[in-house]
């Protein structure tokens, strides 16, 4: 009982700073007298901001109604950029020392330039890591590109960011994504029962807090929930894929599990595909940096990337054999163009392995949640009905 | 002389017979020209040529020096949706399963894709949605590839769908990828066709054209022919000055030629290959520019207002549109996706050492480039051209043309231009709304006319 009730203080713990990111990192600001960072998904390493001695934050999608951003970006963008523009309209970006990106979606590009017209003053810098993969051309590129970061955040910050300095950092982001897979890798085998909710919480508040004060924390949390017992549920096990960039809503992660459902797995941004992959030890550490880059592709493929070799699809289609989950639900950002584009890839991988699925488009503007949850039911039902039937076959 | 006169639908809101608009007439060979283009590539697999597929910046010549043959993508996408023949590559499209609010291009060409691997006889998975085509129907047409090219600037969509295509063809063929950066401008020096990050990404974008030459010589077994892509870049760049020369006569007011002119004039100057037959193109253009002025004939004889039109062309609208506006006396007389592209910098190319150019051209697509930028160039030529205001296209599904144009808007209203926003599409209709766009018009025109009465 007493194990359930650290469980539940801890997480909520990490809830709290996940649900209002501002709050803590002007917290930190004012304890520790250094820089804030706002880095932008998916590809950005934090680790060289660490390095810095700064703070790298990974901007979130605010919750409130777009208002004044309405004048800066249309409402065709997904919501995750269109909340960047309005954070920036109502001065939420103002707490941050500057912005920096390296991925090149087109809808983040527009969203970032509307950020510079609009808050002006404030320091926002594109390193743009070219996205197709496989051509010998890319590697020093993004190497350019992660030396220009550091030269950048050398800049901002006043001190040298020595390669020492970045060998730590990447310990200590390896060793924070250790624990998060720890925690995954128990979900997969249903030993603990956390809920989706809560998983969201672990890995955003990740992105945004000091790694050590995050590692510690997670330290505890593992050591509590390893000394849990193994839950057996009886209900339907599924894999949540997509929802690149900005975390689902809560709220809908409950409403699905609502349904008699338990999430296993997922490759979403605010969960495995964030944690998935440590940066390798190397002599040079912006050549390991770079090959997290690619080695991210490899372990959890990315539809924003190009490279042939990588599928999205099979992966999902294997995590799913892999983690014994029974259907997936496909959470696409409404508008979010690469998503969209691989869907059908993801769809026909599915049907050929049987593995049955719900598309859902999620909007900044929040959700229908009762009609959804009707075609959850009904995904549900279709499985449970399948697994019936071969049980009686 | 060559005017011809067409009349213009009545314009809902007034009450008068619609003014007459005089279209070019030079530029319907170049329809022709491009009808030719189109109907020899369908025939390329019979003829035993090597086909690539390409999308985005005209690498066109790279790839007739390499001996292969070139189908655009996006291109076959614009002209299927100018012919309104788009329906059935859409219906493909849709029944594989894209949701409508992706990139109608990359919807329309996969649609194309979808149907040519149907057309092979081979399985493709899709819905049994009423209205797949028989394989009649032009969509698909193209020639199955041999292998890919992608170099797509400024949008990471147009980089995507090429990953797709390769996809859809079981990943079995050879595809190489051009990536550019966009021209952001991190560093106090950047600007238009200046900075050290300009000079990066042109020698970034020229190394990597290298890299595709090699990996052409490879595929096709053959060297590249360098005197090749000289002699074709010589005409590309003739061509290309013949066409900026003819685009600036049309400073004058009323405006000897508008827009939608320039339009008709894209996809000789896009994907066509360079030789006489594109100078000659592009100097009758010219000459019938400069007989117009001479005799005092205006493309359109009332001409009240003078725009300037930004975003992607609408390309199942064009004409519609052209009327719109002619009913209006509005001549839209420049634009981003016209002046501001294809070979537009003509003195960047050398003949002789033609890849850097070529490169810096790729990167000055006008999609690829930061809201700054824009504002330098669209700025520039509303001034150069007497511009009272800016018509936006609010491209639904083309986030790369829809970036920034909130932004400009508020920049251009800072020098006094008037501007309007109308929602529509690329390639799919069924984002019009045409009583907006009426009405925002008459909007702006009203008060086009109150700040000259003003000033008078
Ligand atoms: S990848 Fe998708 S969610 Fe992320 S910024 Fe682009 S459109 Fe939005
Ligand atoms: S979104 Fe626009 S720029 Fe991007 S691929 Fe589609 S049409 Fe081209």
């Amino acid at each position: 009982m007493k194990q359930t009730a650290e469980i539940e203080e801890i997480v909520g713990r990490l809830a709290a700073i996940a649900e209002d990111p501002n709050a803590y990192a002007v917290e930190w600001k004012a304890r520790t007298q250094r820089k804030i960072i706002g880095i932008l998904p998916m590809n950005f390493p934090a680790e060289i901001v660490h390095a810095a001695g700064a703070l790298p934050v990974l901007v979130q999608e605010d919750n409130a109604a777009i208002t004044y951003g309405r004048s800066l970006l249309f409402e065709f963008y997904c919501g995750y950029t269109r909340s960047l523009v309005d954070q920036a309209a109502t001065g939420k970006l103002k707490i941050y020392d500057g912005i920096f990106l390296v991925d090149h979606c087109v809808a983040l590009l527009g969203a970032v330039d509307a950020i510079r017209f609009e808050v002006p003053d404030l320091p926002v810098f594109l390193a743009q890591f070219t996205a197709s993969m496989d051509e010998d051309t890319t590697r020093p590129q993004v190497h350019g590109r992660i030396t220009e970061l550091r030269e950048r955040l050398e800049e901002l910050c006043g001190s040298s960011v020595t390669d020492e300095a970045i060998c730590r950092s990447i310990e200590a982001y390896n060793r924070d994504r250790a624990l998060l897979r720890r925690v995954y890798e128990m979900r997969r085998l249903g030993r603990i029962s956390l809920s989706s909710r809560q998983m969201q919480a672990l890995v955003k508040s990740a992105m945004v807090m000091d790694v050590d004060e995050h590692s510690q924390i997670m330290t505890r949390l593992v050591a509590h929930l390893e000394a849990g017992s193994v839950h057996s549920t009886g209900l339907v096990k599924l894999h949540l894929s997509g929802h690149f960039c900005h975390a689902p809503r809560p709220e809908l992660l409950d409403m699905i599990e609502s349904c008699g459902v338990a999430v296993v797995d997922d490759d979403v941004y605010t969960g495995y595909r964030y944690i998935s992959t440590d940066v390798p030890h190397k002599a040079d550490p912006i050549t390991a940096l770079t090959q997290w880059y690619f080695d991210r592709n490899d372990n959890v493929p990315c539809s924003t990337r190009a490279q042939k070799s990588a599928d999205w699809e099979s992966y999902l289609a294997n995590a799913v054999e892999k983690n014994g989950a029974e259907g997936v639900i496909v959470l696409v950002a409404k508008f979010c163009e690469p998503h969209m584009l691989y869907y059908p890839e993801l769809r026909k991988e599915l049907h050929k392995r049987g593995i049955p699925h719900l598309l859902i488009e999620t909007e900044h503007e929040g959700l229908a949640l009762e009609m959804l949850k009707t075609r959850v039911e009904a995904l549900i039902e279709g499985i449970r009905r399948s697994v019936l039937s071969r049980e009686t076959a | 002389m060559s005017a011809t006169m067409e009349q213009a639908k009545p314009g809902q809101g007034h009450q008068r017979t619609a003014p007459l608009a005089n279209r070019l007439m030079s530029t319907r060979s170049g329809g022709k020209m491009v009808k030719d283009y189109w109907d020899n590539l369908f025939s390329a697999r019979e003829r035993g040529a090597k086909v690539v597929w390409y999308n985005g910046a005209a690498i066109n010549p790279i790839l007739q020096a390499a001996g292969v043959e070139w189908c655009h993508g996006e291109a076959f996408g614009a002209r299927l949706a100018a012919m309104h023949l788009e329906a059935p590559a859409q219906y493909a499209s849709e029944s594989y399963g894209y949701i409508n609010e992706l990139c109608s291009y990359a919807r329309t060409t996969l649609g194309c894709a979808l149907l040519t691997k149907q057309e092979m006889a081979d399985k493709v998975e899709m819905d049994n949605t009423p209205g797949i085509p028989s394989k009649e129907v032009l969509a698909s047409r193209l020639p199955a590839p041999d292998l890919f090219v992608n170099a797509y600037a400024g949008c990471s969509t147009g980089q995507q769908w090429d990953e797709i295509s390769y996809r859809m063809f079981n990943k079995e063929l050879p595809f190489f990828k051009v990536s550019y950066p966009l021209l952001w401008g991190n560093k106090p020096d950047a600007g238009y066709l200046r900075g050290e990050e300009w000079e990066a990404a042109s020698r970034y974008v020229a190394n990597q054209l290298h890299k595709l030459i090699e990996f052409l010589e490879h595929e096709t077994g053959r060297p590249f022919d360098w005197e090749g892509l000289r002699e074709s870049m010589y005409y590309i760049k003739r061509a290309s000055e013949l066409r900026m020369d003819a685009l600036n006569l049309c400073k004058s007011k009323p405006a000897p030629a508008v827009f939608w002119d320039w339009v008709a004039s894209i996809a000789p100057i896009n994907f066509l290959p360079g030789n006489q037959a594109l100078v000659d193109y592009f100097a009758e253009v010219k000459t019938e520019i400069k007989e117009r002025l001479a005799a005092g004939v205006a493309a359109l004889p009332g001409e009240r207002y003078r725009l300037a039109f930004d975003g992607i062309m609408n390309w199942n609208r064009v004409g519609w549109l052209a009327n719109k506006f002619a009913e209006h006396d509005a001549a839209v007389v420049c634009g981003r996706y016209t002046h501001n592209s294809f070979w537009h910098e003509p003195q960047l190319i050398d003949p002789d050492d033609p890849i850097l150019g070529m490169a810096q051209h790729y990167l000055l697509c006008p999609f690829n480039h930061s809201t700054k930028n824009l504002a330098e160039m669209i700025l520039r030529d509303c001034e150069t051209y007497g511009i009272d205001g800016i018509v936006f296209h609010a491209t639904r599904t083309c986030r790369s043309a829809s970036n920034g144009q909130l932004l400009l808007a508020q920049m251009a209203q800072k020098k006094g231009l008037q501007t309007m926003f109308f929602e529509g599409d690329v390639a799919d209709e069924s984002f019009y709304k045409d009583e907006v766009l009426q009405s925002r018009l008459e909007a702006m025109l009203e008060t086009i006319d109150v700040q000259r009465n003003r000033s008078a």
